[in-house]
């Protein structure tokens, strides 16, 4: 009894004490900080990583990729008895793109088959006007707050209804946001019963079809400079690009669907190389899409001018990976093989040389099969193929194929990342050894302060063991409680780290979080149970170990020495 | 253990009806062949060389001699704070090492000293509440607090600090904190009261009130006591006298006034 009573004594009365308790609050907060970043950045990276590229894939080791893929995906979904789901041919390049006769980027092209790709990875999941649109509208509607007007309610209803799979076709909205229409707008008759403002959302609705008649007047109002520009783009896509004269020779109305990494697609550089500004009507801008094919025996024909595919925007893509979200655009997977020379190469009689090739095969595995064991199937499978296609047995100048798990494929990074992150909490592991020195310093002091003390209570029959116990549970309580304010800052701090570190950048222009650097635009702020239990147990074990000597020491002191002490 | 909560109450607040307990024959502590050496570096002190003794149930003793005699370490060894280098200390026939030295100085012994030795964290009632505190578990403690409480509460009373529970040693005179030590000596109802110099860190106005507090316990309530000073006069106040001289008991006389 005299312990715990002691102890919430001594808690309250040696300010020094104090000292430790924040010494073990910053320290198990400074670890729970950084291991969430940390770990979350790593979970990031793995979810990222796997939602993107599928499970198992078997990858081409040159540029010019590997025929016969369409026979190695049927051998390969025919392998369900180890896990395997649905698998999807992919070409992966690199090509030029050249956005509204203006900026020119190097960009990564990779060509999806857009129908099926979904089966194998969580991409479509990235798209705006596909998904994200259709779950805001979703959660709008379901907002008993918002007090959306009859209109808003329909307009999103008809959104969220949409349930149409990832496509490169424009997604039909005639609805569009604008900054905010001027006040004292209003609408020539002939357009007043078809155009409706929701000023609440800063929406401006066209219902029905549009008219001859109607496509002028609003061509008129958006020059007008007391409307808004914003009127112009209540033209329905197909009719505006019915406008937009021939480039080389094919008919804009004929153009595929690009799908822009939305750093490509929204956000221009400005002359610091940073990242500012939107095009302002995405599905409006005429993009060039330059790539050159890469033939098996390596030589690219340098005579001809490489082939640029005019493609109409349709959507953008937030992967949230900043090396998708930045630099990659996705086309039709038949329109790319196309331009790269990818399809079938036929002699000049006729027969066919080989067959269409890929750069990729994408697979879904079921849960709960060992990838590793399902991957050596699949190698096996797609080897078969080969030997039976090609009299050699091997892909001859095509090079060869991997076939590997989605952490295989992504380990250079994975592994960065996990490095890093032990190096990181074995750094401020010692930095936290500080603490428990601390802590048995101030322990000793005060041990020393209370030498008389622990006198008196061994004459009053305490026993060693229970003087020890008195200073080892003070350390325990400083554990605890430093350990608990510690966790409840670290919350704080990793709950409000993107605020906190936009502050930072806004007050003192630091830039901490590069995502050109982490991959992702945000600083991860989740904490894992497990790594928390562990660190606030450890964090209570450092401070009891830290006032152990000075326990023991107390432990010892002879009750008449102790007594005399000055 | 020793006397009740009412027999206690009863004989401290009504001063009138002093009940005088015999001395028994009984002998409580026996001490032989103290040795006790004390060690600086190369050289050593033999403080105890070699003493015998026994103290009676309800024997007042004074352990007299100048400073450096060596009485309080006898007192220590005694009180079960100190070990001795050679001999046995026994209580009640048994040995001390058998019965465990914390054991009986939580259980068995009181102790006042000179410099009081209350702990500054803890007021008066909590500072009296010690050893019960030491013996029991939080658990324990907390069932029997109210009753434990109005024990200290009534050993208090009988001091006259009653009207101090919640203050700290700080706030109060030499006096009062004496009278709070012997408070938390007699709380658990010591077999044996141990008291080292009690009045030497006291005018001698107070000196002489806290001598009437022991002598007024052994002569009401029959507690044994063990008190060491160097001054002759308050040795008197005991019903025996042991000098200690260069480390050996010189003799044992028995003042005239209580043989009498």
């Amino acid at each position: 009894m005299y312990k715990t009573l002691l102890i919430l004594r001594y808690l309250r009365k040696r300010r020094i004490a104090w000292v430790s308790l924040i010494a073990v609050t910053l320290c198990t907060a400074l670890m729970l900080v950084v291991i969430s970043v940390m770990g979350g950045w790593l979970r990031m990276f793995r979810l990222s990583f796997h939602g993107l590229s599928g499970d198992v894939l078997v990858q081409s080791t040159s540029m010019s990729g590997f025929p016969n893929y369409d026979e190695m995906v049927q051998a390969i979904e025919a392998l369900p008895a180890v896990g395997v789901g649905n698998a999807v041919p992919v070409i992966k390049t690199f090509g030029l793109i050249n956005l509204n006769n203006s900026i020119t980027e190097g960009v990564q092209v990779l060509g999806y088959p857009v129908e099926k790709i979904g089966n194998v990875n969580e991409w479509p999941q990235s798209l705006y006007r596909q998904h994200v649109a259709r779950e805001e509208a979703v959660e709008k509607l379901a907002d008993t707050k918002l007090k959306l007007t009859a209109e808003e309610k329909a307009y999103y209803q008809k959104l969220s209804s949409n349930k149409a799979p990832p496509s490169f076709d424009l997604v039909p909205d005639a609805s569009r946001r604008v900054d905010k229409l001027p006040d004292g707008v209003v609408f020539p008759e002939l357009l007043k019963a078809k155009i409706t403002y929701l000023p609440n959302e800063n929406l401006l609705m066209w219902h029905g079809e549009m008219s001859e008649d109607e496509r002028n007047q609003l061509l008129v109002l958006s020059n007008d400079p007391g409307y808004h520009a914003d009127i112009f783009a209540l033209f329905k896509a197909s009719d505006f690009r019915r406008v937009v004269p021939n480039v080389r020779g094919r008919d804009p109305g004929t153009w595929p669907g690009i799908i822009l990494g939305e750093g490509v697609a929204l956000i221009h550089k400005n002359k610091e190389g940073k990242l500012s500004g939107r095009i302002p009507e995405l599905t409006r801008v005429p993009v060039t899409l330059t790539v050159l094919g890469i033939p098996p025996d390596g030589r690219a024909d340098m005579t001809a001018p490489p082939p640029a595919r005019p493609y109409w925007v349709v959507d953008d893509s937030r992967t949230k990976v900043y090396q998708y979200d930045s630099q990659t655009v996705y086309v039709p997977f038949d329109k790319l093989q196309e331009d790269l020379g990818m399809t079938a190469q036929k002699a000049e009689d006729g027969t066919v040389l080989y067959g269409p090739r890929a750069s990729e095969i994408d697979i879904r595995i079921k849960p709960g099969f060992d990838l590793n064991k399902t991957r050596d199937e699949i190698e096996k499978a797609c080897d078969a193929v080969v030997q039976t296609k090609f009299r050699s047995g091997t892909l001859g100048s095509f090079g060869g194929y991997a076939v590997q798990t989605w952490e295989e494929s992504n380990r250079v990074w994975l592994h960065a990342i996990e490095n890093e992150k032990v190096l990181v909490m074995f750094l401020f592991g010692l930095i936290s050894i500080v603490a428990v020195f601390l802590i048995f310093c101030i322990f000793y002091m005060i041990v020393v302060e209370k030498t008389r003390d622990i006198g008196i209570i061994k004459s009053v029959g305490a026993t060693s063991s229970g003087v020890a116990g008195i200073f080892l549970g003070y350390g325990l309580a400083i554990g605890i409680v430093g350990a608990g304010a510690g966790l409840l800052l670290a919350y704080l701090i990793v709950h409000h780290i993107n605020e906190l570190h936009s502050w930072l950048g806004r007050a003192f222009k630091v830039v901490i979080w590069d995502p050109q650097v982490y991959a992702f635009d945000t600083i991860p702020n989740t904490m894992d149970a497990k790594e928390v239990t562990v660190i606030v147990i450890v964090a209570i074990l450092s401070a009891v170990l830290g006032a152990l000597l000075p326990a023991i020491r107390a432990a010892r002191l002879h009750p008449v020495e102790a007594l005399r002490w000055e | 253990m020793g006397m009740s909560n009412s027999n206690m109450q009863d004989t401290l607040t009504h001063r009138e009806t002093p009940v005088r307990k015999p001395i028994s024959s009984e002998i409580i502590l026996r001490a032989q062949g103290l040795r006790r050496l004390f060690r600086m570096g190369d050289s050593s002190v033999e403080v105890l060389k070699g003493v015998d003794m026994a103290i009676r149930r309800g024997e007042f003793i004074a352990i007299e001699g100048r400073s450096g005699s060596g009485k309080s370490t006898l007192l220590h060894i005694l009180g079960a704070l100190d070990a001795p280098d050679a001999g046995e200390v026994e209580f009640e026939g048994r040995k001390f090492d058998v019965l465990g030295r914390s054991n009986l100085r939580n259980a068995q012994f009181g102790f006042v000293f000179q410099f009081y030795h209350l702990l500054p964290e803890l007021n008066v009632l909590e500072n009296t509440l010690l050893a019960p505190m030491i013996a029991r578990s939080w658990l324990t403690f907390r069932s029997q607090k109210k009753e434990l409480t109005g024990r200290a509460v009534a050993v208090l009373e009988s001091l006259g600090m009653s009207h101090r529970l919640k203050h700290k040693p700080s706030q109060l005179s030499g006096g009062e904190r004496q009278r709070v030590a012997i408070a938390r000596a007699l709380m658990n109802s010591p077999k044996v009261l141990f008291a080292d110099e009690p009045t030497g860190n006291l005018d001698a106005e107070t000196g002489v009130q806290i001598m009437g507090v022991l002598e007024k316990l052994h002569r009401d309530e029959g507690q044994t006591i063990v008190m060491v000073t160097h001054d002759r006069a308050l040795a008197r106040t005991a019903d025996r006298i042991l000098v200690l001289k260069e480390g050996r008991l010189q003799k044992a006389e028995e003042t005239a006034e209580k043989a009498s």
